[in-house]
């Protein structure tokens, strides 16, 4: 079946949610992609930051290969060995408390803010609240929906659930004034993914710790996108000076399986109860088994450090592109800034006939989540491949 | 040995000469065996100085990791219960300067550092957040207080 074949049916059966690249990807490895042609691409995008040990790590696969042979679900009524070892996995590199597993990141956002809810509820809070910043991106169930003031705003949705509201971004003092006695929560992000790669300044982190402190309110991270070594740690608040009270995992932590996570600290850990949330599919053998194997590769000081140089070869050498305004991020985490009259959507058109996935979050923003495995030859290819495409467009 | 195959310089060689060239020719051999062992040595170290310091890598993770829990330590384990203090009004931070200028101060310093460290960043990593990030002018006492005195 061709292309243009696939897009038929695509157009008969499939929702039309997605504006698909007009590639059919059929083989993975490493940070290369093969299309049904057989053409060859460096993946830039990760599949949005999920296959971050690269496509097909052999690890990952024999993990997923071994458990899915053994057993595959027994749902959350009985017990399996790996969801209890990934939990502990978690919790001791992180928060130290107990973990709820989900599917998607967004279903991690919605137990964070169940129990954010709840919590504010035990402390007599009657109508809770939960502050985020406007352009943060939680998710698209409704609970994270309400989150993530862009989309909330789509009339045609609603309503939203009431209790959310949002600040300007990175307005330390507008969060500061937005949290009161009814605050449950701040629920963010470190660094704005899908706005464009924005991190978040530390006096707004800071800001919001403090303003939790100060009402008895949750501070949740959403570490999605950020999360399992993306920034060069393996979370992104371990290079900040604060420390949430829940953080939500997603993305990377499957390797490509579907596999989402809430994390907390010990006391935030205590708030759900039997019947309080759950979930059929969540913290199933074969997705543990995955992020078991992902963590091994990844939770390793060797190769953190290693994201933290090809970050910083990736940055400088598309800062010192032309047609390049900012780089900005953090690791392997990085929004392009594109010059006036360079249209990132263009751009990610050109760059995907010139073999090489990246993501156009704006229309002034390439984004680059590429494989935390990808080496140094690799970036020089993807910074001369974008070099090139910039030039095109600027000629 | 065919005298006729010899290049013409050896031709008209003396036996002497010929054992001297011998000679030269074993200790030439003998001196690329010998470059060949201590390649092979190098490369074995190297790869046991690789494996120490991953071990050593993950050694000082754990290690670090118990000093943040120390810093940081997790309450008694209780089952949940209603937490039903009274709801205050935040309090108000018109005392405090600039508020969104402001530094993470020293506890918040010592958590970045920690954290940092846990993550597996490198001294100097941590120095030079701590000193451009944190405003931290000195911060040797603090890196040898988790990290250990630099030798």
């Amino acid at each position: 079946m061709n292309l243009t074949e696939l897009q038929g049916l695509e157009e008969r059966y499939l929702m039309r949610t997605y504006r698909r690249g007009e590639v059919e990807f059929v083989r993975g490895e490493g940070a290369l992609l093969w299309d049904s042609d057989g053409n060859e691409y460096l993946d830039l995008l990760a599949g949005i930051s999920v296959c971050s040990v690269g496509h097909c790590h052999p690890d990952v696969v024999e993990a997923v290969r071994e458990q899915a042979g053994r057993l595959m679900h027994t749902s959350n009524l009985f017990y399996t060995e790996r969801m209890v070892r990934l939990a502990e996995r978690l919790s001791d590199s992180s928060l130290g408390g107990r973990v709820f597993f989900a599917n998607s990141g967004t279903e991690a956002n919605e137990c964070a803010i169940k129990i954010a809810r709840k919590h504010a509820h035990g402390r007599g809070v009657s109508a809770p609240t939960i502050v985020s910043f406007e352009r943060d991106f939680h998710g698209r169930t409704y609970g994270s929906l309400s989150a993530t003031p862009g989309l909330a705003a789509n009339p045609a949705l609603g309503p939203m659930l009431e209790g959310f509201r949002s600040v300007p971004f990175d307005d330390a003092d507008a969060l500061r004034d937005a949290v009161d006695g009814q605050t449950a929560a701040v629920l963010i992000e470190p660094i704005q993914g899908e706005a464009g790669i924005y991190p978040l300044g530390e006096d707004s982190l800071l800001a919001a710790r403090e303003a939790c402190d100060a009402a008895g309110a949750l501070l949740i991270l959403d570490e999605i996108q950020t999360g399992i070594g993306r920034t060069g740690s393996l979370w992104a608040y371990q290079q900040t000076p604060v420390r949430p009270d829940v953080l939500t995992s997603a993305k990377a932590l499957g390797g490509g399986m579907a596999i989402g996570a809430c994390i907390t600290d010990p006391d935030a850990g205590s708030v759900l109860e039997p019947g309080d949330h759950g979930s059929t599919f969540a913290g199933g053998p074969v997705a543990s088994a995955a992020a078991l194997a992902v963590l091994d590769i990844v939770d390793d000081p060797a190769m953190l450090r290693a994201v933290r140089d090809r970050g910083r070869r990736l940055s400088e050498g598309l800062g010192g592109l032309d047609g390049v305004r900012e780089v900005r991020g953090r690791g392997l985490m990085i929004g392009v800034g594109l010059e006036d009259g360079l249209d990132s959507a263009a751009i990610t058109a050109d760059l995907l006939e010139r073999g090489a996935v990246v993501n156009a979050p704006e229309p002034r923003t390439i984004r680059l989540l590429p494989p935390l495995t990808i080496d140094d030859s690799q970036i020089d290819r993807a910074v001369a491949l974008i070099g090139e495409s910039l030039l095109s467009y600027r000629a | 040995m065919n005298a006729s195959k010899l290049p013409p310089e050896r031709r008209d060689s003396d036996p002497v000469s010929e054992a001297a060239e011998r000679l030269a020719e074993i200790v030439r051999a003998a001196e690329r065996a010998a470059a060949s062992v201590i390649d092979d040595a190098e490369r074995q170290a190297q790869s046991r100085i690789d494996e120490a310091q991953e071990r050593a890598d993950r050694i000082a993770a754990e290690r670090l990791r118990a000093i943040a829990d120390e810093l940081d330590p997790p309450p008694a384990e209780e089952g949940w219960r209603p937490q039903l203090r009274t709801v205050e009004s935040v309090p108000e931070h018109a005392d405090e300067g600039e508020p969104s200028k402001r530094r993470a101060g020293e506890a918040g310093a010592r958590l970045l550092a920690t954290q940092m460290a846990v993550s597996g960043a490198s001294r100097k990593e941590i120095e030079n957040r701590l000193r451009n990030g944190a405003g931290i002018e000195d911060p040797t006492s603090l890196l040898d207080a988790i990290l250990g005195p630099e030798e």
